[in-house]
């Protein structure tokens, strides 16, 4: 199988369907010493051939059960500037974005497979209303969820419906100092977020957990983050800086990159705002897998997943070891789950 | 040593009756098992065996055959068992299977070993099972000096590699994890092939019209796993292997 990426990959012309199945049938018929039998036995191998060829696996045995994460970027579009990141210099016009329904149906689809549902974007909360929505669907299909935050835009009323579903949100939060927040964030709302951060805290308890990026620009905040943290009794988690666009710079924390880790990433199901499906959102730093497996409008999820190319690009993502391997998405088993 | 892992999941009369008849044949061999573990897999249907040879083990609830497995290879080499050999509830052992399985294996540097499979009906069916090799082992090409995989169903492995490698539970079904516990365990051993060890397997064909249902069913069944394979095992995209059938068995440069 080539691993160049071939936009048509699963529509095989019809002369590899032909000497796809002359290479089955001719020796298959050698083996025949009946003859008498060699059409029926035939018309068996037919049968046999076409269900291996066609017939669609139910999810359930596709990657085994609850084994995968679903992360659904939901948007590009960020009301911080925040100088880690670049996402969102590039915010997707309305006419990209997928509808509501289709990312739901994608989850309907999928949810005996997942142990995780992530919202993150951009900033997830510009669209409260299709959170919570997909937040109502997942609690009705069991599936644990989180949404990922600058914690600016929390209020009240949705942390009240939020808490209804039991799931998780998390904060991203990389310094307690105000002169220095500006800088991180391109928007003056320290006092809001931190408001949110202890109303959450009040509202959703133990549900409330908080992130920050451990990068040379904050080696010296992650230390008051986490005490901040303990003292209100909120779980807190660190990852390093990854070159999402932002202008920040790696902590030299080079013990770690040389760590052969696997890649757990691979376990991820990631769709795009515009429905496009990757294994994982840098996997375009993997030279061959560039391109995205396909589209939730165009093809069902399962066939996407069902493609040989998704499982080449697994089978790459294992070895791939990227500095991308520390990030939370790549933790093997669910992160906070209670 | 060598003991025999049976996991059953018994639905119908005529799983039971399967069953017993797989008993009789390991009763009758030429050289006895020293333990005979039948792992009942919470089946639906409730039923006793006469037969005091066998240790039968329930399980509360159903867990797949993998697990079923690993729980009596987990017993087995509690006991010290030197050879740990599998089959299924809906085979019937030649009476040298054991003896021909653990000569094999005791004879050789192979870490694992397959026999030699046969439909036990006589539809058209069967007959076609036989020479497509759907249940016998698979020759690694070009040499055929030892096997790619082997099916579970006439399967038989060294206690060494029983401690390193397990079935994966994450397969639900009787269907790839006997395919994906092989392609593990050749990173570190070989699989033989021994022609000797026979063993039929039946299909459950009444005749071959009415077997048709079945006969498509079990290969979606098998295709139903090959995700799971082929998200473990990529190197089975360029799958390089025979099937072996009475015609191609003998050609073993073993």
């Amino acid at each position: 199988m080539s691993l160049i990426y071939r936009r048509k990959f699963n529509q095989s012309s019809l002369s590899h369907l032909i000497n796809d199945y002359m290479g089955e049938m001719v020796p298959f018929s050698k083996r025949i010493e009946k003859k008498r039998f060699l059409i029926p036995l035939i018309f068996l191998k037919t049968i046999e051939w076409s269900i291996y060829r066609w017939y669609k696996s139910p999810v359930r045995r596709l990657y085994g059960v609850r084994r995968n994460e679903l992360i659904y970027m939901i948007t590009r579009r960020c009301n911080d500037r925040c100088s880690k990141c670049g996402i969102w210099k590039t915010p997707e016009p309305d006419s990209e974005r997928i509808n509501l329904k289709d990312f739901i149906k994608c989850l309907q689809s999928l949810h005996n497979n997942l142990y995780q549902v992530t919202i993150t974007g951009g900033e997830p909360l510009l669209f409260m209303e299709d959170v919570l929505h997909i937040a109502e669907e997942s609690r009705k299909l069991n599936v644990p969820m989180f949404v990922v935050t600058n914690g600016s835009l929390i209020t009240e009323d949705f942390l009240v419906k939020y808490s209804n579903f039991e799931h998780i949100l998390v904060v991203s939060l990389d310094t307690m100092e105000k002169s220095k927040w500006n800088e991180f964030r391109g928007r003056n709302h320290y006092d809001k977020v931190m408001s949110n951060i202890l109303l959450a805290r009040k509202i959703l308890g133990d549900r409330l957990k908080i992130q920050s990026v451990f990068a040379y620009e904050t080696r010296d905040d992650i230390p008051k983050v986490k005490t901040f943290c303990d003292e209100l009794g909120i779980q807190h988690t660190s990852q390093p800086y990854m070159d999402f666009g932002g202008v920040w710079h790696d902590a030299n924390v080079s013990s770690l990159l040389d760590n052969d880790m696997v890649c757990a990433a691979r376990k991820n199901i990631c769709v795009y705002y515009n429905g496009d499906v990757v294994k994982c959102f840098d996997h375009l730093r993997i030279p061959l897998a560039r391109e995205p497996l396909g589209n939730i409008l165009k093809e069902d999820i399962i066939s996407i997943l069902s493609k040989k190319r998704t499982t080449e690009i697994t089978r790459l993502m294992k070895n791939c070891n990227l500095p991308c391997k520390w990030l939370s998405c790549n933790i093997p088993e669910p992160q906070f789950l209670s | 040593m060598s003991i025999l892992i049976i996991p059953c999941l018994i639905r119908t009369k005529w799983d039971i009756n399967c069953l017993q008849r797989l008993l009789i044949s390991v009763q009758n061999q030429s050289k006895q098992f020293d333990k005979v573990y039948v792992i009942e897999d919470a089946s639906p249907f409730s039923y006793s065996l006469p037969f005091n040879f066998i240790e039968h083990i329930r399980l509360s609830r159903n867990g797949g055959p993998a697990r079923a497995r690993n729980i009596g290879i987990d017993k087995a080499l509690e006991q010290n068992a030197q050879y740990l050999l599998f089959t299924d509830h809906d085979c019937i052992l030649d009476k040298q299977w054991n003896e021909q399985m653990t000569l094999f294996l005791s004879q050789t540097d192979f870490g694992a070993v397959g026999g030699m499979t046969y439909s036990w009906g006589k539809t058209l069916l069967d007959y076609y099972h036989d020479i497509n090799g759907t249940l016998s082992g698979k020759w690694l090409l070009p040499d055929k000096k030892e096997l790619w995989y082997m099916p579970s169903l006439n399967f038989g492995m060294k206690a060494e590699v029983a401690k390193q490698f397990r079935f994966d539970e994450k397969f639900p079904t009787a269907a790839g994890e006997d395919v994906d516990l092989c392609l593990r365990l050749r990173s570190k051993y070989k699989i033989g092939f021994c022609v000797k060890a026979k063993l039929w397997h039946d299909y459950g064909y009444k005749n071959s019209l009415s077997g048709f249902k079945r006969f498509v069913k079990l290969f979606m069944k098998y295709k139903s796993s090959s995700a799971t394979l082929y998200e473990g095992h990529t190197v089975l995209l360029w799958d390089s292997s025979e099937s072996i059938y009475s015609g191609n068995a003998h050609v073993t440069n073993i």
